[in-house]
């Protein structure tokens, strides 16, 4: 049921927006004047892998958009290819010790601002999207994808163990024994199959067509009042919320544990080593 | 047999075994404290006196439940509307957690409550032309948290979560191919019929490993409801005390009013 305190506290949505642009270094956040939704861009070249400073970003950008009172939020990337390769594995190879626990515990914080956020969400996919990237996707209330790339949690393919969380954002997307499956394979999924199994929700053409699409999606709440759309989202989704909250201690811990193992430092090595040759190429 | 209380009877089928439970409050079989009081009766007599099961329908040929009666919800004497809340509570508990083989033959519009009484069960069957969701969020409301877990229940949490959230109501074809409901019927008599043959599979199984195994599904969200239901009262009795609600609530009675005019 609906909490008058709360209602009271927050305002119902403003009539007028105005334009915004801010610009932190990895992120842009720019709320369309007429709809009122804020489009969330990452912008970190080459492949917006997820390091310290773009997950600080992140979250930041999240918590403006929220504060504004935007209508909704689309999540999109700057690069053409590429929505975001997930976890930028320079953090994780050979990290600096307090960096690294720094770096884990903005990730913590972009998921719990991402997942928990209270505005409708949506993710538009204008690039391939593995680990991370669909871990940010998932995260998301409504997802909308371009042709012919790829998106999944492929983390066991790359000897990483996917926290519990990961799992959180797929079962709320997959139903559950594709998701126990597709993480256990680590598998990738192509536009056309992740339109299929239904972790993505719709195919867009272009960019455009993309954003457009997700613009429609958040239009869908026009009508409904903000609050009682918070709570509602809120109560499925506080249980995992409450999960992390409540564990992320521990859950830093064993990332941390993990990291510092020599096989997967070694893994990490020859991994990054294969990037490099790639490159050249 | 057929026992009347006021506002819904019970008829069990002389040959199957198996009660039909019909809503009859007219016009459009609004939940208000005495149809809550009579359904949650209804309900524990056809599992006292040993039926095969239960199929819940309506007398009105065009609406199965209207949902919550808003009158009870507008300016409301205040141990009414304690009584009324806790009377919904009581009924869905005694519906979700029953332990015979229910099933809805879905006759006419489902919306909110109507929906809830209907997702409470274990298969749906529909007539074509109707509407059916939990479309409290349109109405400035918190769906409550039973309406949750009945549709997760029902359809995949992805769809579950979005259809609660933009409150979204589904017509006949659509509910049928999300899964919101199991079957489709021309008439009531076939939606009964078809409400009975789901009934009949359990003919083979033995009833109380049937009504365990049907708990333990349901178990979880019976307990945590049981835990919470104090203070899911105390938060409905706030949210009906709140003025904003009350001048919405007064807006949608004018509007409804204004429509039976026209």
């Amino acid at each position: 049921m609906m909490r008058p305190k709360i209602l009271s506290l927050v305002p119902r949505a403003a009539g007028a927006y105005r334009t915004m642009s801010t610009t932190t270094k990895l992120t842009t956040v720019e709320v369309n004047d007429k709809t009122g939704i804020a489009t969330l861009t990452m912008n970190r070249p080459p492949v917006n892998g997820l390091n310290l400073d773009l997950l600080r970003d992140l979250r930041q950008s999240i918590a403006e958009i929220e504060g504004n009172k935007s209508r909704g939020l689309i999540l999109t990337s700057s690069n053409p290819t590429i929505f975001s390769a997930g976890l930028d594995i320079m953090e994780m190879y050979k990290p600096d010790k307090e960096r690294v626990r720094a770096f884990w515990t903005a990730l913590q914080d972009a998921w719990l601002a991402l997942y928990g956020s209270s505005v409708p969400t949506a993710a538009a996919i204008n690039g391939h999207s593995p680990a991370g990237g669909c871990l940010l996707a998932t995260s998301c209330e409504y997802r909308v994808m371009l042709p012919k790339f790829t998106i999944g949690l492929n983390e066991t393919k790359l000897g990483i163990v996917a926290p519990m969380w990961f799992m959180s954002s797929f079962l709320s997307v997959l139903p559950r024994r594709e998701a126990e499956r597709a993480l256990n394979q680590g598998r990738m999924f192509t536009t056309d199959e992740a339109l299929q199994i239904g972790l993505v929700d719709e195919a867009a053409s272009s960019k455009e067509e993309a954003l457009e699409k997700c613009a429609q999606f958040i239009g869908t709440f026009a009508k409904v009042n903000p609050i009682a759309r918070a709570l509602t989202k809120q109560q499925f989704r506080s249980a995992e919320l409450e999960q992390l909250e409540s564990e992320r201690a521990q859950d830093l811990e064993k990332f941390l544990f993990f990291i510092n193992q020599p096989a997967v430092q070694k893994g990490l090595g020859i991994y990054l080593e294969s990037l490099k040759k790639k490159a050249k190429n | 047999m057929s026992t009347a209380t006021k506002l819904t009877t019970v008829e069990v089928n002389d040959k199957t075994g198996i009660a039909t439970l019909t809503l009859n409050r007219p016009p459009i079989n609004a939940l208000n404290v005495e149809l809550l009081h009579d359904l949650y009766q209804s309900i524990k007599e056809i599992e006292n006196n040993k039926s095969r099961g239960l199929i819940l329908t309506s007398s009105n040929d065009k609406v199965f439940s209207a949902g919550l009666d808003i009158n009870e919800m507008y300016r409301p004497d205040k141990d009414r509307a304690r009584l009324l809340w806790t009377k919904l509570q009581d009924v869905w508990l005694a519906l979700y957690g029953c332990a015979l083989p229910t099933a809805a033959a879905i006759n006419g519009h489902a919306p909110a409550g109507g929906c809830l009484l209907a997702t409470s069960c274990e298969y749906r069957v529909i007539l074509p032309q109707c509407r059916i969701g939990l479309n409290e969020i349109q109405l400035g409301l918190v769906p409550p948290i039973f309406c949750m877990f009945n549709f997760l229940n029902v359809l995949p949490r992805r769809l579950a979560e979005r259809a609660l959230v933009q409150g979204r109501i589904f017509t006949t074809e659509q509910a049928l191919q999300i899964g919101l409901v199991d079957d489709v019927a021309s008439s009531k008599e076939e939606a009964l019929e078809k409400c009975s043959q789901f009934i009949g599979t359990f003919a083979q199984t033995n009833p109380l490993a049937r009504s365990l195994t049907k708990l333990k599904f349901r178990g979880a969200d019976l307990q945590r409801f049981e835990n919470e239901r104090s203070k899911e009262l105390e938060s409905f009795l706030a949210f009906v005390d709140h003025p904003q609600m009350q001048e919405d609530l007064g807006i949608y009675l004018e509007g409804l009013k204004k429509r039976n005019r026209n």
